[in-house]
């Protein structure tokens, strides 16, 4: 364990993939990461955010092992994740995905499902691990009996809870929570919103948290990165990032986010209709083409993400300018 | 304004039974809807509570195990209780059209987009290969989707959820439909592409007069485009209203704790716990007696355990609840 270093850093990491090829067309390269540089420190919440298609579930594999970047470095723990063995590895990053239902094996119970990593990574005695479980159960507010129920005989907010044992059964640090509660319906998710926050403060974990709503990330992050199209084009503090975005995009997406006011219409978009296509990056700042603030530099040359006003970075031409603000 | 003929959709009493070994779920207990020309009708509830089972007893697509009864159930006028096989399938994809909650159960992972995007066209004779191709392009635009071209010689585990789900809803969009049946169309969108997608299905709306009916549990999504929301609980409807009334006043218990359960930007400070609703969905196995929220709710009395008769108003607020009115009324 090495404490001066921050649980997870992204070095410049890219990922690019092959696509097409068939009768008529050539392959292509598809871009969807583009040089991501981030950290998350121990005992920090850092909140995703972006366009769908962004990257983000890219990101997520890769901080996971599952796939290796292209280009850039993923370090866990200040080591590269390459140098690390599966067991070092489970022992410091763990997934909880969105959807409840297809990430559990259909065939094992709750108990064996929990008790899983254990076994694979030889963790524990039998009786040692069937102590595991039985505790992890009472940590996500499951019954005793559950242990002996099948994925098929649960509510998806009970099978979240199923997922989140199984994460936290190693005692990771960090926790890679890839839209853990969009498919749980409002009071469900409620109710693991709490459980993440409770866990987070028992165990001192650390979140990734991916998700495409602003209201629950406001609630749980300490720090949000937003990401268009393979970058990150803005981070910071939480409160700083939702509250005084900088990037136009982040702007356009607070401005989109539907907050429950009946008396409300649908807000008009303030966006070019110009949608991203990771096939085609477009020249200089990727978000040019559907930006309300463009101007002539934009399309020539990419901002860099830069220190910006109130905290934390932002990676636009006018960042620092009060032009966009209006915009 | 709108009368009778406007009227696209026409359910009463709908039922859905689905065997199971421990004995029959009654998992659709009751309902009546209607949607009408141009109006936007959002079902929200809990999970599990029916509403897919709903929308897809409304188009005729439920699993074969499962049995439908209904008192009527009209398109357009037209009696889809008693309608051959052959007209329901000419219908659908064509006048009546279904977004699926898992974007992979309408894909066909071995067939390229391009391909699925432009079968329901020409199967409903809506023009030739060319003119296929072309909508199909249009509509993915529309939808977002940039270089669509190029997309449409991509399978679909090639997409992203948000881009899955955005082919899927062109794909119901390809014929034009009268009534468009959503469920949860947008959960795996970014706010501005969702946006983008609402205030594409509220142009077609004005444009084509289409009925949509929406399932979701994004509230921030009903408040804004919904005219009429129906709130379902174990089955049943248990409140129905305009979106103002269902959201500022509402009458059951249920929609109520609902709207405590959802984090609001500004009012609900960072780290703060959420409001939740204790306990589970009752069995729908069996018949139910009372009301089916009284193990959850914090005004159960002993009325509750009698049946509930569905109360209302004059502007169409409908409640399924034995408290007084005002009892869930809050000083502001
Ligand atoms: N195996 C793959 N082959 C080719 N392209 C891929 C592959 N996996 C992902 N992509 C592409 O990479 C881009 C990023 O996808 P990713 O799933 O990371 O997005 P995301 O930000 O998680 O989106 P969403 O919010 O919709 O879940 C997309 O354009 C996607 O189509
Ligand atoms: N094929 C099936 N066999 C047995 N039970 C089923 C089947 N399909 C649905 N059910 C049950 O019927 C009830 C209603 O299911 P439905 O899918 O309509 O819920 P929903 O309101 O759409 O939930 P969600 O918000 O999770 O999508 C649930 O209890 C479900 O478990
Ligand atoms: S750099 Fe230019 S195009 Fe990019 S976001 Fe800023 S203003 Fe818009
Ligand atoms: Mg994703
Ligand atoms: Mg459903």
């Amino acid at each position: 364990m090495n404490a001066a270093s921050p649980i997870l850093e992204l070095r410049g990491v890219h990922k690019r993939y092959g696509v097409g090829g068939g009768l008529m067309a050539r392959r292509r390269t598809l871009t969807a990461v583009a040089g991501v540089s981030l950290r998350v420190e121990r005992g920090e919440v850092l909140g995703l955010v972006g366009e769908s298609g962004c990257g983000k579930s890219t990101l997520a594999r890769m901080i996971l092992g599952l796939e290796a970047p292209s280009e850039g470095e993923v370090l866990l723990d200040g080591r590269p994740i390459a140098s690390l063995g599966r067991l070092e590895r489970g022992r410091l990053v763990q997934p909880v995905f969105q959807d409840p239902y297809s990430s559990l094996n259909p065939r094992r119970d709750v108990a064996s499902i929990i008790g899983l990593p254990l076994i694979v990574h030889g963790v524990g005695t039998v009786a040692e691990r069937r102590d595991a479980v039985a505790e992890m159960l009472g940590l996500v507010g499951l019954a005793p009996r559950h242990a002996e129920a099948f994925p098929s005989q649960l509510s998806g907010g009970q099978r979240q809870r199923v997922a989140i044992a199984r994460a936290l059964v190693l005692r990771p640090t960090l926790v890679v929570c890839d839209e853990p509660t969009s498919a749980l319906d409002v009071s469900v998710q409620a109710q693991i919103l709490n459980l993440l926050l409770d866990l987070k403060e028992r165990l001192g974990l650390s979140y990734l948290f991916i998700s495409h709503n602003l209201a629950v990330v406001h609630m749980l992050a300490g720090r949000v990165a937003a990401m268009y199209l393979g970058r990150v084009v803005e981070e910071g503090e939480a409160g700083r990032v939702l509250g005084a975005p900088q990037h136009p995009y982040t702007a356009a997406l607070l401005a989109s986010a539907l907050t429950p006011d009946p008396s409300l219409g649908l807000p008009a978009m303030r966006l070019g209709t110009v949608f991203p296509n990771p096939l085609a990056l477009p020249s200089g700042c990727a978000f040019h083409p559907r930006c309300p603030a463009v101007f002539e530099r934009c399309a020539r040359e990419a901002p860099a993400l830069l220190p910006c006003p109130g905290g934390g970075r932002a990676a636009c031409h006018l960042t620092g300018q009060d032009q966009h603000q209006a915009a | 304004m709108s009368g009778a003929g406007d009227i696209v959709l026409d359910v009463q009493n709908l039922e859905v039974d689905i065997p199971t070994p421990g004995g029959m779920l009654h998992a659709v207990r009751g309902v009546s809807l209607t949607a009408r020309r141009g109006e936007t009708l959002c079902i929200v509830g809990e999970s599990g509570c029916g509403k897919s089972l709903t929308s897809l007893a409304l188009m005729g697509l439920l699993p074969a195990i499962a049995a439908r009864r209904a008192e009527r159930l009209s398109f357009a006028g037209e009696d889809l209780l008693r309608a051959p096989a052959s007209r329901l399938r000419a219908l659908r994809g064509d006048r009546m059209a279904m977004i699926f909650q898992d974007p992979m159960t309408c894909l066909n992972p071995s067939l390229t987009i391009g391909d699925q995007l432009t079968e329901t066209f020409l199967r409903h004779g809506k023009g030739n290969r060319r003119s296929a191709r072309d909508r199909a392009v249009a509509l993915l635009e529309r939808v977002g989707i940039a270089g669509a071209a190029g997309r449409l010689g991509q399978y679909p585990h090639q997409l992203s959820g948000g881009l899955r789900q955005r082919v899927v809803i062109a794909m119901a969009l390809m014929c034009g439909p009268d009534l468009l049946l959503a469920d949860e169309p947008t959960t795996a969108l970014d706010a501005t592409i969702q946006l983008g997608i609402l205030q594409l299905l509220a142009e077609l709306q004005r444009e084509m007069r289409m009925a949509l009916v929406l399932v979701t549990h994004d509230l921030g999504i009903v408040a804004r485009i919904a005219d009429r929301v129906a709130v379902m609980y174990a089955g049943e409807v248990v409140e129905e209203g305009s979106a103002a009334v269902v959201f500022d006043a509402p009458r059951h218990p249920y929609t109520r704790g609902l709207m405590d359960c959802i984090p609001q930007p500004g009012r609900t400070p960072p780290g703060t716990r959420l409001g939740t609703i204790p306990g589970l969905v009752p069995s729908l196995v069996g018949d139910m007696q009372g009301c089916a929220f009284r193990g959850r709710c914090p005004h159960a009395m002993p009325a509750c355990t009698e049946p509930v008769a569905v109360r209302g108003d004059a502007e169409g607020h409908a409640w399924r609840c034995v408290l007084p009115e005002n009892a869930l009324e809050r000083a502001a």
